[in-house]
C-alpha cells in the first residue's frame, strides 16, 4: 500500500498531464471528494456518470453475473470522459486528448 | 244413447300430456288413485249413513251368476242418490263367468271398491254403460270431488300400463275386505281384451276462494248479509265505546353527522428490476452469508474497502481463492450489518480518507494515469510499436510546423523522407532525474517494456548519489520505481532466471541486486559487507547462465562483475554478496568489459564499452576516448578495423540486435549510426544532441527499430530509425565479408 503521499502526488500528477481539464473523485453520495473543477460542474459530472456508471455494470453483468465493470470511457468530440468506477467511489477524469 | 255413446267416447279419449289435469292425474297415478280413494273414502264419510250396499241388478247378474251382489248405494244428506256408478259395464253377451268367479268371491262383503275392481278387470262394452252414464250424468248435485273421481276412475280404466298398479292400489285401499284373486287361467290369456282410457280426476293444489260472490251463487244471500253486517259495524265505530282511537309515539334518535379525517394516505411507487446479476448477487450472498462468517474475519478488521470483484493479487495465492474470500468478507460484513442493526457501524462508512487510502483506489489511479498517457503518446507509442499511426478525427491539424522538436533535431536532410534518419518518439524523464547523467540502461528479460536505467557520473568529480530508475514505456512521465543508491551507479543488468531482480554495479565499487517487483527501496543484498569487494567503480556486472550446474553452485546463474582494479569477480548469492577472488572468464562471451587495455596497445585512453556481436561470435566492438570505435576478432591482436567520425569520446557503442551489420555510437555530441555493409567510413545516420547535453549511453531496442540515447541531463529519449535499409537477413555473411576483405587487404 502506497503511503498517503504517494496518492496525493499521482493525484497531482494526473491533473499536470497534458490535455487533462479535471480530475473528480466523489464517494458514493456524490459528494467531491477531490476536484479541481467548480463545485456545480463536479455535482453535474458526477451524478450524470454515477448513473451511467450503474447502467454500464448492469450491462456488463447481465451478460455474465460474474464479470463485473472495471474502467469506462467515453470519448466525445471535445473530450474524453474517463471513469474509474467503485462501490465506494468514483474517480472521473476528463482530457482534450487533441491539445 | 247418443249421449251414452258420447260419454263413451270420452273414457276412450287418449291420455294427452298436454292436458294439465290429465297430466296430473296419469303421472301419479298411484297418488290419484289413493286421492281418488280418499275422496272417495271422503264421499263415502260423509254419506256413511246412507251407506248401503246396493248392487246393480244388472251387472251382477251378468257378471256373476252364481252369488248374488249386493249392490251398494249411497245417499248424500239430502237422501239423493249419489251413489258412485261403476265405470266399467262389462259386455252382457261376453260370457264371463271366469272373471265373475274372481269377483264373485271378492264381493261377498260387496264394497264400492269390489266393484270398481270388477270393473277394471273386466272388459266393458258399450251396451253396458248405460245406465251407468245415465246415473252420471244424472247426478249433477254430486261434488265436484266425486265427478272428478269418477273421470279420474274412467281415465285409470284407460289407461292400460296403470290396469295393475290401479288394481293393487284398490286392493291397499281395500282394508276391510281381503281380496282373494282368483288363479289366472289359461283360456283368460286367450281373450280379447278391450281397454278404455278414461281422464282422471283433477288435483288441486292451489285453491283461492274468490273475494267475490256471484249473486246467483247460494252464498251470495250469507255473504250479502255479512256485508250489511260489516257496513252497520263501521258506522257504529264512530263514538262506539268499543273503538277508541289511540295514537302512539316513537321515539326517533336525532341523526348526528360526524365527521373522521384520517391523514393522507401518501403513495409511494417502488419499482425493481430484476437483473441477471441482481439475482446472483442475492443468491451468492444466502449461500455464502452463514459458512463464511467465522474464517476471514481477521481479514475483514482493517480501514481497508474490500470491494466484491477486485482481486488482490499480493494477499491470495490463487485467484479463485481469493474470489471466495473476497465475497465471503463482503457478505460476511453484510451479514454482520444485518444481524445488529442497532449499532450504527462507524467504521463500515467510507470517509473520504478511507478511499483514499484504500488500494483499489491506487489501482484505479494507476490506471487512469497509464490512460491519460496513452491518449497523449498513443501516436509515438505506436511509431514505436510498429503499428500504424491512426489519425484522430476529432483533432483537427494545425498549420503550425510541427517538426521543430523541443531538444533535438531531426536528420540532416529533412527534404528528403526516403533517406535514414533518427525520429525522435519521446523522451523518458521527470523532475527527479534531471540533472542526473544516465550511465546504463538495461531492458528486463521478460517485460520488453521495462527498462532500468542507471544515473550516476562516470568521471570521479562531482560525485552524486546514484539513482536507478524503472520506467515503464507505458509511462514516460514517471518511473516505475526509483531506488536511490549511496554512489554513482554505473552499471545495471537485469537477471534471466529471475525477471525481477536487478543487479547494480556501483562507482564506489559495491555491488547491490533489487527486486523491482516490490516497492521496497532498499536492495535486497548488497555487497558492502564482502570482505572481497571492489575497491574501485564496477565496470559491469552481468548476469552469467551456467548450462551446466557446477558444483558448489546454488543457482544456475551467477553474477560476474569487473571493476576497475582489475578483478573480475563472481558472486554468490546467499545471505550477502560474497565473490570469489579473481576468476579468468571462461566464457568471454557475455561479459562486456574487459580490461583489454593490458592487451591492446592501440587504443590510448580507458575503453569505456566493449560489445560483442551478437551474431558474429567471435567479433567484438570497442570504444574508448580516443575518438575511436575498433572492431576486433577474438584471434587478433589487432584491431580489424577502426571508426573515427569526431574529435570526442565515444561513451557507448552497440551492436543492432538485428543486423549483424549496425551499429550505433554515441559520443559527446551525437548519436551515429552505422552501417557497415553501406559505408564504413562514415556513418548512415548521424543525430545531434541539443547544445550543452552530453550523450552518453545508447540501448538498442530488442524488438523494434528504436534507440534510446540516454544523456547527461537525465532524459533518456527514444529514436525510431526509419528508413534504413540493410538488407535481407541478419545480414552476417556481411560482416563476415568485410571483415575477410578488410583483412585481406591489410596483408
Amino acid at each position: 500500500m502506497l503511503p498517503k503521499a504517494e496518492v496525493e502526488e499521482t493525484l497531482k500528477r494526473i491533473q499536470t498531464h497534458k490535455g487533462v481539464i479535471g480530475t473528480i473523485v466523489v464517494n458514493a453520495e456524490g459528494i467531491p471528494i477531490r476536484t479541481t473543477l467548480d463545485n456545480s460542474t463536479t455535482v453535474q459530472y458526477a451524478g450524470l456518470l454515477h448513473q451511467l456508471t450503474m447502467k454500464a455494470r448492469s450491462t456488463v453483468r447481465d451478460i455474465d453475473p460474474q464479470n463485473d465493470l472495471t474502467f469506462l470511457r467515453i470519448r466525445s468530440k471535445k473530450h474524453e470522459i474517463m471513469v474509474a468506477p467503485d462501490k465506494e467511489y468514483l474517480l472521473i477524469v476528463i482530457q482534450n486528448p487533441s491539445e | 244413447m247418443s249421449t251414452t255413446k258420447a260419454k263413451l267416447k270420452k273414457p276412450t279419449l287418449k291420455v294427452t300430456p298436454s292436458s294439465r289435469v290429465m297430466n296430473v292425474s296419469t303421472s301419479g297415478v298411484l297418488r290419484v288413485n289413493h286421492s281418488s280413494t280418499y275422496a272417495r273414502s271422503i264421499n263415502a264419510s260423509v254419506s256413511r249413513k246412507s251407506f248401503s250396499l246396493a248392487a246393480d241388478s244388472k251387472i251382477l247378474d251378468k257378471s256373476s251368476v252364481q252369488t248374488p251382489k249386493h249392490t251398494v248405494q249411497v245417499f248424500d244428506e239430502n237422501g239423493k242418490d249419489v251413489t258412485p256408478q261403476p265405470l266399467y259395464q262389462p259386455d252382457p253377451a261376453a260370457v264371463m263367468s271366469k272373471h265373475s268367479k274372481i269377483f264373485a268371491s271378492d264381493t261377498s262383503g260387496g264394497t264400492m271398491s269390489d266393484f270398481y275392481s270388477t270393473a277394471y278387470q273386466t272388459t266393458t262394452n258399450a251396451s253396458f254403460a248405460g245406465p251407468f252414464t245415465r246415473s252420471v250424468f244424472g247426478s249433477s248435485t254430486v261434488s265436484r270431488g266425486s265427478q272428478s273421481t269418477m273421470e279420474s276412475m274412467n281415465e285409470e280404466i284407460e289407461d292400460p300400463s296403470s290396469k295393475r298398479d290401479v288394481s293393487i292400489s284398490l286392493s291397499d285401499v281395500q282394508v276391510r275386505r281381503e281380496e282373494v284373486k282368483e288363479l289366472i287361467k289359461e283360456e283368460m290369456l286367450d281373450e280379447v281384451v278391450d281397454r278404455y282410457l278414461i281422464e282422471s280426476e283433477t288435483l288441486w293444489l292451489l285453491h283461492m276462494p274468490a273475494v267475490s260472490v256471484s249473486v246467483d251463487s247460494e252464498e251470495a244471500e250469507s255473504v250479502k248479509e255479512r256485508n250489511n253486517l260489516y257496513m252497520e259495524l263501521c258506522k257504529n265505530r264512530m263514538g262506539n265505546d268499543k273503538y277508541v282511537e289511540r295514537s302512539m309515539q316513537t321515539f326517533n334518535g336525532a341523526p348526528k353527522t360526524k365527521e373522521v379525517q384520517c391523514e393522507a394516505i401518501t403513495m409511494v411507487d417502488a419499482a425493481t428490476t430484476a437483473t441477471t446479476w441482481d439475482m446472483y448477487d442475492s443468491f451468492r450472498s444466502a449461500g455464502l452469508g452463514e459458512a463464511a462468517l467465522s474464517p476471514d474475519t481477521d481479514k475483514a478488521s482493517g480501514p481497508e474497502i474490500v470491494s466484491n470483484h477486485r482481486l488482490d493479487p499480493t494477499r491470495a495465492p490463487e485467484r479463485t481463492m481469493s474470489v471466495i474470500s473476497t465475497t465471503s468478507i463482503a457478505s460476511a460484513s453484510s451479514s454482520r450489518i444485518e444481524m445488529e442493526p442497532f449499532v450504527v457501524p462507524s467504521e463500515d462508512e467510507p470517509d473520504p480518507e478511507l478511499i483514499m487510502q484504500s488500494e483499489k483506489f491506487q489501482q484505479d489511479l494507476f490506471v487512469m494515469e497509464r490512460v491519460i498517457l496513452e491518449n497523449i503518446y498513443q501516436p509515438k507509442l505506436a511509431a514505436y510499436r510498429q503499428l500504424p499511426t491512426l489519425e484522430d478525427p476529432d483533432i483537427v491539424p494545425k498549420v503550425v510546423p510541427t517538426v521543430v522538436s523541443r531538444r533535438e533535431e531531426s536528420s540532416l536532410d529533412e527534404e528528403s523522407t526516403l533517406t535514414p534518419a533518427l525520429e525522435r518518439l519521446w523522451s523518458f524523464s521527470c523532475e527527479l532525474t534531471s540533472g542526473h547523467n544516465v550511465s546504463s540502461m538495461a531492458w528486463n528479460k521478460r517485460n520488453p517494456d521495462l527498462l532500468a536505467v542507471g544515473y550516476g557520473q562516470f568521471d570521479f568529480k562531482d560525485q552524486k548519489s546514484g539513482l536507478i530508475c524503472c520506467w515503464s514505456l507505458k509511462n514516460p512521465t514517471w518511473p516505475e520505481r526509483v531506488f536511490t543508491c549511496e554512489s554513482g551507479v554505473t552499471t545495471l543488468d537485469f537477471s534471466a532466471s529471475n525477471a525481477s531482480q536487478l543487479a547494480v554495479g556501483m562507482h564506489d565499487g559495491s555491488i547491490a541486486t533489487y527486486n523491482v517487483e516490490s516497492r521496497e527501496k532498499t536492495p535486497v543484498i548488497d555487497s558492502s559487507d564482502c570482505a572481497h569487494k571492489h575497491t574501485s567503480p564496477v565496470w559491469q556486472v552481468r548476469w552469467i547462465d551456467h548450462e551446466r550446474g557446477a558444483s558448489g553452485e546454488d543457482k544456475g546463474e551467477t553474477l560476474i562483475s569487473v571493476s576497475a582494479d582489475g578483478r573480475i569477480s563472481k558472486w554468490f548469492l546467499r545471505k550477502g554478496l560474497d565473490c570469489i577472488g579473481p576468476v579468468l572468464p571462461q566464457s568471454l562471451k557475455v561479459v562486456g568489459n574487459l580490461s583489454i587495455t593490458l592487451t591492446s596497445p592501440c587504443s590510448q585512453g580507458p575503453l569505456y564499452r566493449i560489445t560483442w556481436s551478437p551474431f558474429c561470435s567471435d567479433v567484438f566492438l570497442s570504444c574508448s576516448s580516443d575518438w575511436t570505435i575498433q572492431l576486433w576478432r577474438q584471434d587478433l591482436f589487432t584491431p580489424v578495423l577502426g571508426f573515427t567520425s569526431t574529435q570526442s569520446a565515444v561513451y557507448d557503442v552497440m551492436w543492432s540486435p538485428k543486423w549483424a551489420t549496425v551499429f550505433g555510437a554515441v559520443n559527446e555530441g551525437r548519436v551515429e549510426i552505422w552501417d557497415l555493409g553501406a559505408s564504413i567510413l562514415d556513418p548512415t545516420i548521424v543525430s545531434l544532441a541539443s547544445p550543452g547535453v552530453k550523450l552518453t549511453s545508447l540501448l538498442f531496442a530488442t524488438e523494434t527499430d528504436c534507440i534510446l540515447v540516454g544523456d547527461s541531463d537525465g532524459q533518456v529519449s527514444v529514436y525510431q530509425l526509419k528508413n534504413l535499409t540493410v538488407g535481407e537477413g541478419t545480414q552476417v555473411d556481411a560482416l563476415d565479408d568485410i571483415i575477410g576483405s578488410t583483412l585481406a587487404s591489410q596483408l
